[in-house]
């Protein structure tokens, strides 16, 4: 059976902007038809405003916990590791009273 | 429209039926592929061309239907098979992939040459609604072109025999409609049909004799667009048996 | 760990509302059981596009031949859109084609039965359709979550079937009587089918594609559903569901109905239907008639070239 055909992965931005998100998968045999496929399967209702196609053989996947979920502290990072309330309560309480004196 | 003599504005609807019917028939034709076509992916490609097409002939209907004062789906579906005046190309059945091929490309080529004129066409309706349509056409010719060249290089002796059998009946794409003279007087129709068939020809050679593929000697005949057949009496039965099955209904 | 271990793992994984890739590592009988219930999925996308496919010809107007055209397309879409997810769980295209042209893998009930008017396009669209996406919702939360993502695209483009549906049947049914009268008669010959579709109620604990969360709701959960919804919005419109039995209980909150047919569903989906070895037939043939091109356009020479 003829089975030389390749998957091609589709990525779809709906309004220009957007981030591009996965929206799934084409065979053809080549980019062109590709092309035209994916136009197809992910813009044939105007639901598009722009697509990447890609052979799936290209994209390299990591999935791997310990590199992408690693198990130590990482809070430093994160806008959300740097608790200020009540430290920013404490200056202002101090800046006013070295005011009023 | 008011602003029309009566003689153009005949001859302006004779044309809108021409292109109309043209779209409307191979429209047709070619939505028989949903659903079998060769691959899942190109089943969906097919369909989706086929129904731009059928969108095309509503457009062009409804202008023709302010005209003539009726409605689009009562020219579409209550005419009899004789009063259609599509090419004769669009009489054949859909056939086999590689016939659907040979006849979608050079329905299409044809097409773009003829929207290219009438996008210049003095009647603003008109200019302004086939400037819309070649905005998908664009796409067709693109995918038609990618199969052209497919099946050329690994399958080039069906695709030869099936353009040549499309061939003869292609040239009717060109056969004017009647009163072309007061079209062109009127600008509705910058150019006679005649230069549109050899820029046609002039455009299509290059790209047959790259490919090794048939152009066949065959003029323009004067009966391309009345001549009917077995195949489209067919065709036109099974799209009035719904729509001719109760008179005065609505569906 | 060793693969009962690893097994164990991730069933606890998904029975505690994990999601599952391609690329996982999953047992042998999850892989196996996820590929038979899409595979059956896409097999009957495929095979529902014939039923309506007859009527494209004939629709009674641009607007509902373009409308009907795009329903057809779309499960074709559909079609692929499954086919693609079982590839990837490992069994080739062309094998799920020869086996359901064959006969050895199955496709839904409903579309093993004929067409016989314009107004069963209207039924299908509308209520078969509702049907199944009162199956397909609760499979956007399935715990193979490229299945899970699929059926959203789905149920989105379902949605708009269901509407072309009900507009056709509404249409018909403010018109003529003898409109009406077909309308009846398809909701007649299509209201058994219908009620055979989810299939006969199941035992929870011993329906594993429930209790490995391939789907989320039961057979009986699902055809309740439909039925609360859906027999208003028949019987609003004058037409009448031939089942004396079938009433909505208050008390216990559960529609009662006459025992659908379960002889029949299972002679149907074995093959036995009244159109299922014609269509089969139909398929066979124009996959034959097409080989030509997908072993010109997709063989290994032409890639090359």
């Amino acid at each position: 059976m003829a089975e030389s055909d390749r998957v091609w992965e589709v990525f779809r931005q709906e309004s220009e902007g957007d981030p591009m998100i996965h929206g799934g998968s084409v065979r053809a045999p080549d980019e062109e038809l590709a092309m035209h496929y994916a136009r197809e399967f992910y813009g044939r209702r105007q639901e598009s405003h722009r697509l990447w196609v890609v052979p799936r053989e290209a994209i390299t996947e990591l999935d791997d916990p310990d590199l992408l979920q690693p198990p130590f502290d990482r809070s430093f990072k994160k806008p959300g590791g740097y608790i200020i309330k009540h430290k920013l309560e404490a200056a202002k309480a101090r800046a006013a009273s070295e005011k009023g004196e | 429209m008011s602003e029309l003599d009566a003689v153009p504005r005949q001859a302006l609807a004779e044309l809108l039926l021409t292109v109309a019917d043209d779209e409307f028939v191979i429209g047709f034709w070619d939505s028989e592929w949903t659903g079998i076509a060769p691959m899942l992916e190109e089943d969906v490609a097919m369909s989706s061309i086929s129904q731009d097409e059928i969108g095309h002939a509503r457009a062009l209907y409804e202008l023709l239907a302010g005209l003539t004062d009726t409605d689009a789906d009562a020219i579409a579906f209550g005419r009899p098979a004789a009063d259609f005046r599509h090419a004769a190309l669009l009489n054949h059945a859909r056939t086999d992939w590689a016939f659907t091929v040979a006849r979608r490309y050079l329905y299409e080529t044809a097409d773009a040459v003829r929207l290219a004129a009438l996008a210049r066409s003095s009647y603003a309706p008109l200019s302004e609604l086939v400037t819309k349509m070649r905005r998908e056409e664009s796409y067709h010719l693109l995918h038609m072109d990618a199969w052209l060249r497919r099946l050329a290089a690994a399958a080039h002796d069906r695709l030869a025999s099936a353009l040549e059998r499309a061939w003869p009946d292609a040239q009717a794409i060109f056969t004017p409609p009647a009163g072309e003279a007061a079209l062109l007087e009127a600008a509705i129709l910058p150019d006679p049909f005649a230069a549109l068939h050899e820029r046609w020809l002039g455009q299509l050679r290059p790209v047959f004799a790259e490919l090794d593929l048939p152009i066949v000697s065959a003029a323009v005949p004067s009966d391309g667009r009345t001549r009917r057949t077995d195949d489209f009496a067919w065709l036109h039965g099974e799209f009035t048996s719904v729509a001719g099955s109760e008179a005065g209904a609505t569906w | 760990m060793n693969e009962t271990e690893r097994a164990e793992a991730f069933y606890a994984h998904v029975g505690s509302g994990g999601k599952v890739e391609a690329d996982d590592w999953m047992p042998d009988d999850y892989r196996a059981a996820v590929l038979k219930f899409v595979e059956m999925h896409a097999n009957s996308e495929l095979m529902g596009v014939l039923p309506e496919r007859e009527w494209i010809l004939r629709a009674p107007t641009l607007r509902r031949k373009l409308a009907l055209t795009s329903k057809v397309q779309d499960e074709v879409g559909h079609a692929q859109l499954l086919y693609r997810v079982a590839e990837d769980l490992g069994k080739p295209r062309e094998q799920m084609l020869a086996d359901l042209m064959a006969g050895t893998t199955k496709f839904h009930n409903v579309f093993h039965y004929p067409t016989r008017s314009w107004a069963d396009v209207g039924i299908i669209a509308w209520l078969v359709d509702a049907a199944a996406i009162v199956s397909q919702q609760a499979l956007r939360d399935s715990s193979y979550a490229p299945y899970a993502r699929t059926m959203k695209k789905i149920c989105w483009e379902e949605s708009v079937h269901i509407m072309h549906g009900r507009d056709v049947v509404l249409t018909m049914m403010n018109g003529t009587a003898a409109q009406r009268a077909l309308v009846q008669d398809a909701l007649d010959r299509w209201w058994g089918p219908l009620m055979q579709m989810h299939g006969p109620p199941t035992d929870p604990s011993k329906d594993k594609d429930l209790h490995w969360r391939i789907k989320a709701k039961g057979n009986e959960q699902l055809r309740q559903e439909f039925l609360s919804i859906y027999v208003p919005r028949i019987r609003e419109l004058g037409l009448r569901i031939p089942d004396s039995e079938l009433e909505y209980d208050e008390a216990t909150g559960r529609w009662h109905y006459t025992e659908p047919d379960w002889d029949e569903l299972r002679s149907v989906v074995t093959g036995h239907g009244p159109k299922s070895q014609e269509r089969l037939a139909f398929r066979r043939f124009n996959h034959g008639q097409t080989q030509w091109v997908r072993d010109a356009v997709l063989a290994p020479a032409a890639a090359a070239a």
